[in-house]
């Protein structure tokens, strides 16, 4: 515990520089923006409902839904889309607060600068800006608060911030990381909050020395905040090679290979990084676009949710149309299959498998109406299980939803007879049970395929490194990597070193793999 | 000094008439009252001369000048103006207040510190003690002091008061009203003035109007009107300072018998 968390906390300045980076500049910038559009505004009362309006309807988009959305909109993934995302979201309560700060001055006042020959712009300057300061800054305060907070949600979106402990440590249940990650945000937003707050009363109070201890504190913060980010870039500059970039989407198994990679190209001496927590269809975007150069993707997924296909065909010819169109439609390179399948499985405890001889899908159906079975939320609306039903007619006495950790308690409980499960899930092999055969084929294969970035494709050294890797992992390797980090608390390190060194050992696993 | 002629301002597309065809002349060194109720036309027809408001048909010179030929901020700045409810910059010290005009035509630093220091003390307020508050530490009176000293700060010819001393306790007003009618007279000040007071009026004016509708009903000293109120509302406005005046009367030599 306390060496994972020396580990989380060697990480924390740098992710803090990002984090601070990200969501100063995006206030800075919304300051920027929404002080003079107020003023506009201030001036042109035609131009206040739509203003106001658009920026209330941002305002109501969830946070992480207006951060996926730029993505797309921008055709790229890492700092900008975030930081658009945020200036988005600063918006609202500096606009509001600018535009009924001026328009809250005292209409005898407004008389007064008129009355003594103060022009427009005299007037705004030298009483209406003057007056509103407090209540801007108040917006001000509000404003940097949701940025601060809103900007964890930049991890899935590929800008770094303290949301990578968040993402990461939620999905590899590692309670330390989400704790340094929710910590140091908060710690941020309330010594923001408290600097502005004696910025806002030094205004209202016509106090210089608030002011100014103020500034110090902010000037403070940011230096203390940016100085990892400096140092750090001065050190790297020196590298020749670019990094290769290795992506992961946002569950265990993905971190784990994203990691596997890693080692590989390091141990080929390639500088990698990776970057982690992003959404799938981002991650691929991400590829296509060379942001991210490779990563490991499910070919199931790829052909339903990438090439829109609805078709089933035999498993090799799947890769083989996936390969061709990948490399014509995206110039992106399929390197190979890992090994393993991560499929959408139905498992029964190993018990009931042997009391009633069930070990394919086809002997389920059988037994089906005496059974009750359980899923996760998504299982059951899934092409999946509609294929399944229609396939082998499977036809269930009960059929209830689980949140996915509980689904595992419940059938061991027995509660349940049957649940769905992906099947490397550790705790299949944790919770004893076996996977039932698809002798039909009705689902997609979900192979585990390497992909590459278009401008890594045919780079000799990347591929040399990455194709040593094909076929070496097979479903229980996977299975107990995922195990120890699921539910033996190891770290990601550790299950990648495991897979690693399995490689090391005992080479390539399945030679009767197509590769194409 | 100013002369109104024909001013009228209508809204609404000339359904709502604020002021009809008011004519007026007002000489140099003279303090001249509007009078009348609320909604009299009388605050209009002052926030005209300075466009503050936009005369709907009729002209004003001053100096003889059309002021529509001036530019509106340049005649501003030229025209003292003491605001109703006093109307100070809440976020500026009393000096900043007071300087704020000669700051706006560009004086000097030095020359400002002085005219600042110099009006203060026309206004009985001790520039050492005063300077540097701000507008919400001072009593009521204090404030239209200096609302006074910053009307005075550009060495303008012309004063317009909107209600000046309306929201001031009657001790402090009555103190007010007199000191403002010795430095109005010593620096020879044209003053016109809109007050719903008519002992205010009489008191103060050397000529008043007194405004009705939006008409001008009758101009005159106060000798004059007194004498020869010339139109029934006159008459009524005139009533309650005459019956309170013979109140007091009857009070004071009652307590002297």
């Amino acid at each position: 515990m306390t060496q994972d968390l020396t580990a989380q906390l060697a990480l924390l300045p740098v992710t803090l520089s990002h984090h601070l980076l990200l969501s100063m500049s995006a206030l800075l910038t919304g300051i920027l923006i929404c002080i003079p559009l107020a003023i506009l505004i201030s001036r042109v009362k035609a131009l206040q409902w739509p203003a106001l309006t658009f920026a209330s309807i941002v305002q109501t988009i969830p946070g992480l839904a207006l951060l996926a959305l730029m993505v797309p909109l921008l055709g790229q993934i890492g700092f900008l889309p975030a930081f658009i995302a945020l200036v988005l979201y600063s918006m609202l309560p500096i606009l509001h607060n600018t535009v009924t700060g001026i328009l809250g001055v005292d209409r005898s006042v407004i008389e007064a600068a008129r009355g003594i020959g103060m022009t427009s712009f005299q007037q705004l300057l030298k009483v209406e800006l003057p007056l509103a300061t407090p209540i801007i800054i108040a917006g001000v305060r509000t404003s940097a608060v949701w940025v601060v907070g809103t900007a964890t949600l930049a991890t899935p979106v590929g800008a770094t911030s303290l949301g990578n402990y968040i993402f990461s440590g939620l999905q590899t249940q590692n309670t330390t990381a989400v704790l340094v990650g929710c910590i140091a945000a908060a710690a941020l937003a309330i010594s923001l909050d408290q600097l502005i707050r004696l910025l806002e009363r030094s205004a209202r109070q016509h106090s210089r020395r608030a002011g100014m201890a103020a500034v110090m504190g902010l000037l403070l913060l940011f230096s203390a905040g940016f100085a990892p980010l400096i140092l750090k870039r001065g050190t790297t500059k020196i590298g020749t090679l670019a990094p290769v970039v290795v992506g992961a989407k946002t569950f265990t198994e993905q971190y784990i290979l994203a990691e596997f990679l890693t080692v590989a190209l390091k141990q080929a001496g390639l500088p990698a990084i990776s970057k982690t927590s992003l959404g799938s269809i981002i991650l691929f975007e991400a590829l296509a676009a060379g942001e991210v150069h490779c990563y490991a993707d499910y070919s199931g997924t790829i052909w339903a949710n990438v090439m829109k296909r609805t078709d089933i065909p035999p498993r090799a010819v799947l890769l083989e149309q996936m390969t061709r169109w990948l490399d014509e439609k995206y110039q992106v390179r399929l390197l190979g299959p890992l090994g393993f399948e991560n499929t959408y499985a139905l498992a029964i405890s190993k018990e009931s498998s042997l009391k009633r001889r069930i070990s394919t899908l086809e002997e389920l159906s059988a037994h089906a109406s005496a059974l009750r079975i359980g899923s996760d939320y998504e299982f059951f609306s899934r092409p999946e299980w509609f294929a399944l039903k229609k396939s082998y007619g499977l036809q269930f006495a009960e059929q209830r939803t689980f949140d996915p950790s509980l689904m595992y308690a419940a059938i061991r409980a027995g509660s349940v007879d049957v649940i769905s499960a992906y099947s490397t899930d550790g705790r299949l092999a944790a919770y004893d049970l076996v996977v039932l055969q698809d002798p039909h084929g009705a689902l997609p294969p979900y192979d585990a395929v390497l992909l590459l970035a278009p401008a890594m494709a045919h780079r000799p050294d990347v591929v040399a490194a990455l194709t040593p890797l094909l076929g070496t992992i097979a479903d229980e390797r996977m299975r107990e990597a995922n195990k120890m980090v699921d539910l033996e608390r190891k770290s990601v390190a550790e299950a990648a070193a495991f897979l690693w060194n399995l490689k090391e050992r005992t080479g390539k696993h399945m030679f009767n793999t197509i590769l194409p | 000094m100013i002369r109104l002629e024909q001013l009228s301002k209508f809204y609404d597309e000339s359904r709502v008439f604020a002021v009809r065809s008011v004519n007026l002349e007002i000489q140099a060194g003279e303090l001249l009252v509007l009078v009348g109720e609320s909604g009299c036309g009388k605050t209009t027809t002052l926030k005209m001369i300075n466009r503050l408001v936009e005369p709907s048909n009729g002209r004003i010179f001053v100096d003889g000048q059309d002021v529509v030929t001036r530019d509106r901020v340049e005649l501003r700045r030229s025209i003292g103006y003491v605001f109703q409810g006093i109307g100070l910059f809440p976020h500026m010290t009393v000096a900043e207040n007071v300087g704020i005009v000669p700051r706006l035509l560009k004086w000097e630093q030095s020359a400002i510190t002085t005219r600042v220091d110099e009006l203060l003390q026309m206004m009985s307020l001790s520039s050492e003690d005063y300077r540097h508050r701000m507008p919400a530490e001072l009593s009521g009176g204090q404030q239209q002091r200096v609302g006074v000293a910053r009307a005075l700060a550009g060495r303008p010819k012309i004063l317009l008061m909107d209600e000046p001393f309306g929201a001031l306790d009657p001790v402090t007003r009555d103190a007010l009203q007199s000191e403002f009618k010795n430095l109005q007279r010593s620096l020879g000040l044209t003053v016109v003035m809109v007050t719903h007071d008519m002992t205010e009026a009489l008191v103060m004016a050397d000529r008043i109007a007194v405004m009705h509708q939006g008409r001008a009903l009758q101009v005159g000293t106060p000798q004059q009107l007194l004498a020869h109120p010339d139109h029934p509302h006159v008459t009524a406005l005139l009533e309650t300072p005459r019956r309170q005046a013979a109140r007091l009367q009857d009070l004071m030599r009652a307590t002297q018998s």
